[in-house]
């Protein structure tokens, strides 16, 4: 480790002499990382808004448990207490009469004339349930169980496109990060390998003076983490810049699309764009670097 | 030191480069290995280095085995030896300094005194001068004489010199056995490959190997 210190001059020089032995090949790999990382940056963005999507589609998630006739209004809330207990149920609210006439007005807007034509509200009282996506099935199959629960009332095909789309999103997301990884890997070790080629005789006469391997190696680890680093701070910069220039147009909010606040937003890409680029540049290297293995 | 026991060593095209060789050389032993090109020279200093290894027999180096070892045990026994390759094998790019440096950064040494060294041993080979200089820009003789401070500057138990006396004149070629003769004073164990007999046939303190066709015989002079 003491050496390892001693040497750490050394090092950074050698990691600038082998970027200036190959330097346009270089500043492709800089700007070829920079860019996969800019899509990197755009996936998370995307994934990011589409998880808050998500998360607000699944907090409007609900079922309606309609009474039986000889319910009482004491056993209702006696119901609604024992289903708001139930796995997967996040909440429970009774809406009674009055309330679900009143929005069945609302939604029939001037239609709602039609209502009057009833002598007496033929509107039953029905309790909401809110309930967690995943456990759709069981929650529905369980309330209709209940005692005191005549029917339930599911938008099972809309919940079941919410669950849908959330799966697509995490898949997509994920195979995005796995395609940039492996692009970033397989470009950072064939330029490790380029700059092996390049300097192998050097690095001849080192093994022949009994250099060990890590000595010999880490200048070129260094050269892959200093190139996809800088890869990763211009993706980082690019995004927030592009993140700011798209909140400064449309105000900080889109109807209905739930925008993460701007800030955590470019937090997240200038911490992890760096972070994952330094990550990639490390065993990109290290993977580049298996060439140069010496046989025993 | 370096034992052979009946080595033998086929290389993978089935050249045999050498047949039973078998001798004992010992700390601060002077050594000339000679021969016409071919003969298995520099094939003897492979072992050494290990960077061969013997097909049948045994060789010890430093008391190690180099058959059989791991690249970990070969890279100790290369620690230990300061070599001067036929063609220097110089960083190009770098300094005579630098490339003197080069050799020792991974040894044991701090930096004060891998300076140190490195400047003792560039005043010794007479370029305390162009220790500034670029490799690429030095004669023939002064990227040999960097060569041989690389080699030095480690303060080696071992120096093996492979045809270090090859495309001089007659002076310089004396004045660079002359210099490599110099590092016994340490009890440096110096090998020095050569086909220029004529430059050592009056040496009267030293063990000569010549090796003809793979085969080897062994002749100690003493004073």
């Amino acid at each position: 480790m003491r050496r390892f210190l001693f040497n750490i001059g050394y090092f950074l020089k050698e990691s600038g002499r082998i970027i200036r032995l190959n330097l346009l090949s270089n500043i492709f790999t800089v700007i070829g990382t920079g860019l996969i990382l800019f899509l990197l940056g755009l996936v998370i963005t995307g994934a990011d808004i589409g998880n808050r999507l998500v998360v607000m589609l699944n907090d409007e998630a609900e079922v309606n448990g309609y009474f039986s006739q000889e319910v009482t209004s004491e056993e209702m809330d006696v119901i609604a207490v024992k289903i708001g207990n139930m796995d997967g149920v996040r909440s429970t609210r009774i809406v009674d009469e009055d309330e679900a006439k009143s929005r069945m007005e609302e939604i029939l807007g001037e239609e709602a004339k039609i209502l009057e034509l009833f002598s007496d509200n033929p509107f039953e009282a029905f309790i909401e349930i809110r309930i967690n996506v995943d456990a759709m099935d069981a929650v529905i199959n369980n309330v209709k169980n209940t005692d005191g629960i005549e029917y339930v009332r599911d938008n099972k095909e809309v919940l079941e496109k919410i669950q849908d789309i959330t799966y697509a999103l995490r898949i997509l997301g994920y195979l995005m990060i796995f395609a940039v990884g492996i692009t970033t890997l397989i470009i950072l070790s064939h330029m490790i390998r380029q700059g092996i080629y390049n300097n192998k005789d050097q690095i001849n006469t080192l093994k022949l003076l009994g250099s060990p391997g890590a000595f010999i190696g880490f200048p070129y680890v260094l050269t892959g983490v200093i190139l996809t680093l800088l890869g990763g701070m211009i993706a980082a910069f690019f995004m927030v810049w592009l993140i700011n220039s798209a909140y400064d147009s449309i105000g900080g909010t889109i109807l209905f699309l739930p925008l993460p606040p701007r800030k955590e937003l470019t937090d997240i890409m200038m911490l992890w764009l760096p972070g994952i680029s330094l990550v990639l540049g490390f065993f990109g290297s290290l993977f580049g670097l298996s060439s140069i293995r010496e046989r025993s | 030191m370096i034992v052979f026991n009946e080595v033998s060593l086929v290389y993978p095209d089935k050249t045999q480069a050498l047949f039973d060789v078998s001798v004992d050389i010992k700390q601060g032993e002077l050594v000339y290995i000679t021969g016409p090109s071919g003969s298995g020279k520099t094939s003897l200093l492979k072992l050494i280095m290990g960077i061969e290894v013997p097909t049948t027999g045994t060789l010890n180096v430093f008391d190690s085995p180099v058959k059989n070892s791991s690249l970990g045990s070969i890279r100790k026994i290369r620690r230990k030896i300061g070599p001067v390759f036929q063609e220097f094998k110089l960083i190009e790019g770098r300094t005579s300094l630098e490339n003197v440096i080069t050799g020792m950064r991974f040894l044991n040494i701090t930096p004060k005194q891998m300076k140190i060294q490195a400047h003792e041993a560039l005043e010794k080979v007479g370029l305390g001068h162009k220790k500034l200089s670029k490799v690429e820009n030095l004669s023939w003789g002064e990227s040999q004489r960097v060569a041989i401070a690389r080699a030095v500057a480690r303060k080696p138990s071992l120096i093996l010199a492979d045809e270090p006396t090859g495309n001089l004149d007659y002076d310089n070629a004396i004045n660079i056995l002359e210099l490599l003769k110099s590092f016994r004073d340490m009890n440096t164990t110096v090998i020095i490959t050569t086909h220029a007999t004529h430059l050592i046939k009056d040496e009267e303190d030293a063990t000569f190997l010549r090796v003809n066709n793979g085969r080897i015989t062994v002749e100690r002079r003493c004073l």
